[in-house]
């Protein structure tokens, strides 16, 4: 059994690289389509994503779109966490449930509902739209990261604080927030993510008003397949793998066991 | 003291309420109103009828559409669990470096965009790309069309679910206490017995976690469907869209749209009644 689960292993490893690897030489390509491997390399896509404004405005919009979008949830989820966490109250039990909701609901199905509900409030297509929009979606994901920070907390600290004679709000300020501050960051940080890649809400009602990079792409490969995705997509997947690299080596250089998140669902 | 402390606790607390208000009221104005739009529009959009549910219920194409849906669904998870379980094992018994950098690669998919790697795909099976190139070489004059057939959407969701897959069986595996295996082992299991008796049972939560998650991501799947599948073997979430954006018809795709929130919804509930929905994500 070992030795089967070790070779079928080596191939599934071999899968899962395979398509992410493969855009990086794509990107260097000067195929005006879709080859591989490509006839030749250039950096010529790489200037056409630098300074045509029909990328960087879509690119542009959803930093912006996921900056506001992750400011908004915190707003609402933090104090929101604080009351599921630590109160026990009637009707917890469903209002956990509700948290999770946005997560269950199939993207389309909201799609629909918001191309019908925000272009009544003529919110389509605007910034303002696909962000109320899309602050829905990250809360249930900046919930649970959250949360599980908010039940691992050791509310001794606190008791402590306040019997050397801080009031509530200071205790809050100088010992529940920085002991919280890497939860609150990486749950900050998903919000974004999920906002930044969020594709099919965003395509019915992000318009020409504000399309966002994931709506460009996804127009872009309907209709062309331009080159310049490649490039979007290694510029995309380097982000990810300094993200992802750079805590893993800032730990074994602190040499301490690494332990990388457990990601959570996005559509 | 006894009473005391009962009107203590009797006291209705406000706090959680004050704290949970903003959240509450925000959600329903814009999650819970453009969701009750969709159910209001299928039924009165362009007249108030149950025409919409009787033409997605009934109808042939409607049919098809969702039966293709349903087994597409059940073959990706198949998939998955048939690539996932077993890099999942290699994972939690290899050296920690091993582990560590599949564990890495698994995270980066997990994170890389959608749209990245059905871009990826699209490359990797085009007409010009490696895999006819490779075809070809071995000696096949015309390779058949790979890009734009339920075979190209199908293995990018295959590639682009795995990671869920292979998280949640991943994370069950490496919590097995090992001498349970070995107690197993003293007692005479060996082999494929031992695996089927002692190691596949005790994955099974992931297997459950892993699955039910990834169907029900596929149930409702747009943009890898759109993008690479037929347009003749639609998914339904790409119907749906079709229907809004091609043809207007809200009252149709929204009737589309409440028969899979609801089938979402009967798969989510068995879930969270065995296992509770917090640990589907958590």
């Amino acid at each position: 059994m070992n030795t089967f689960m070790r070779w079928a292993g080596f191939l599934v490893v071999l899968f899962i690289a395979a398509p992410l690897v493969i855009v990086v030489p794509m990107s260097f390509s000067d195929a005006r389509s879709l080859q591989f491997p490509p006839p030749g390399y250039w950096l010529g896509y790489y200037r056409a994503y630098f300074t045509d404004m029909s990328w960087l405005i879509p690119t542009w919009n959803s930093i912006l779109i996921a900056t506001a979008t992750m400011i908004l949830t915190m707003l609402l989820v933090v104090p929101a966490t604080f009351a599921l966490v630590r109160h026990r109250f009637r009707g917890k039990g469903f209002a956990d449930l509700m948290m999770l909701m946005p997560l269950a609901v199939p993207h389309i199905v909201m799609a629909v509902g918001y191309y019908s509900y925000f272009g009544q409030l003529r919110l389509v297509p605007t910034p303002f739209g696909v962000i109320l929009a899309h602050t829905c979606l990250s809360v249930p994901i900046a919930f649970l990261v959250l949360s599980a920070n908010l039940k691992g907390f050791d509310r001794n600290l606190e008791r402590a604080a306040q019997s050397l004679g801080a009031n509530p709000a200071r205790t809050f300020i100088h010992v529940t927030l920085p002991i919280l501050r890497p939860g609150l960051i990486i749950s900050a940080l998903f919000a974004f993510v999920q906002s930044f890649d969020e594709t099919v809400v965003a395509i019915f009602i992000s318009g020409r008003g504000a399309e966002t990079l994931p709506r460009k792409m996804f127009d872009s490969i309907r209709q062309e397949a331009d080159p310049v995705i490649a490039v979007i997509s290694t510029l995309l997947f380097a982000i990810v793998l300094v993200g992802i690299v750079a805590p893993y080596f800032i730990s074994t250089l602190r040499s301490r066991a690494p332990k990388p998140s457990k990601p959570t669902g996005a559509h | 003291m006894g009473t005391s402390l009962s009107k203590l606790t009797e006291k209705p607390n406000i706090w959680p309420w004050l704290l949970l208000s903003p959240l509450g009221i925000y959600m329903l104005i814009f999650f819970v109103v453009p969701l009750a739009d969709v159910a209001i529009m299928s039924f009165t959009e362009p007249r108030p009828t149950l025409a919409n549910y009787t033409k997605v219920l009934t109808g042939a194409l409607y049919q098809r559409v969702f039966l293709n849906t349903f087994l597409t669904a059940a073959f990706v998870t198949a998939c998955c669990l048939l690539v996932g379980y077993p890099l999942a094992y290699l994972m939690a018994h290899s050296k920690p470096r091993t582990a560590m950098l599949i564990l890495l690669l698994v995270t980066m998919s997990f994170w890389t965009s959608f749209l990245v790697r059905t871009y990826s795909w699209m490359v990797l099976l085009g007409n010009n790309g490696p895999l006819i190139a490779f075809l070809q070489m071995i000696g096949i004059e015309s390779p058949p069309q790979l890009l734009f057939t339920r075979f190209s959407s199908t293995l990018a969701m295959i590639h682009i679910l795995a990671p869920y897959m292979i998280m949640n069986i991943y994370s069950v595996m490496k919590k097995i206490d090992p001498a349970l295996i070995r107690s197993a082992e003293s007692l005479g299991a060996k082999g494929f017995s031992l695996f089927r008796h002692v190691y596949l049972p005790l994955t099974a939560p992931g297997i459950a976690n892993g699955s039910v998650l990834v169907f029900v991501i596929c149930l409702g799947f747009y943009v890898t469907p759109v993008l690479l599948g037929s347009p003749r073997e639609q998914m339904i979430a790409g119907l749906i869209g079709h229907q809004i954006e091609e043809f207007l018809a809200f009252g149709l795709g929204s009737a589309m749209a409440m028969v899979l929130l609801a089938v979402t919804l009967v798969i989510l509930t068995i879930y969270h009644r065995r296992f509770g929905l917090d640990k589907l994500w958590g």
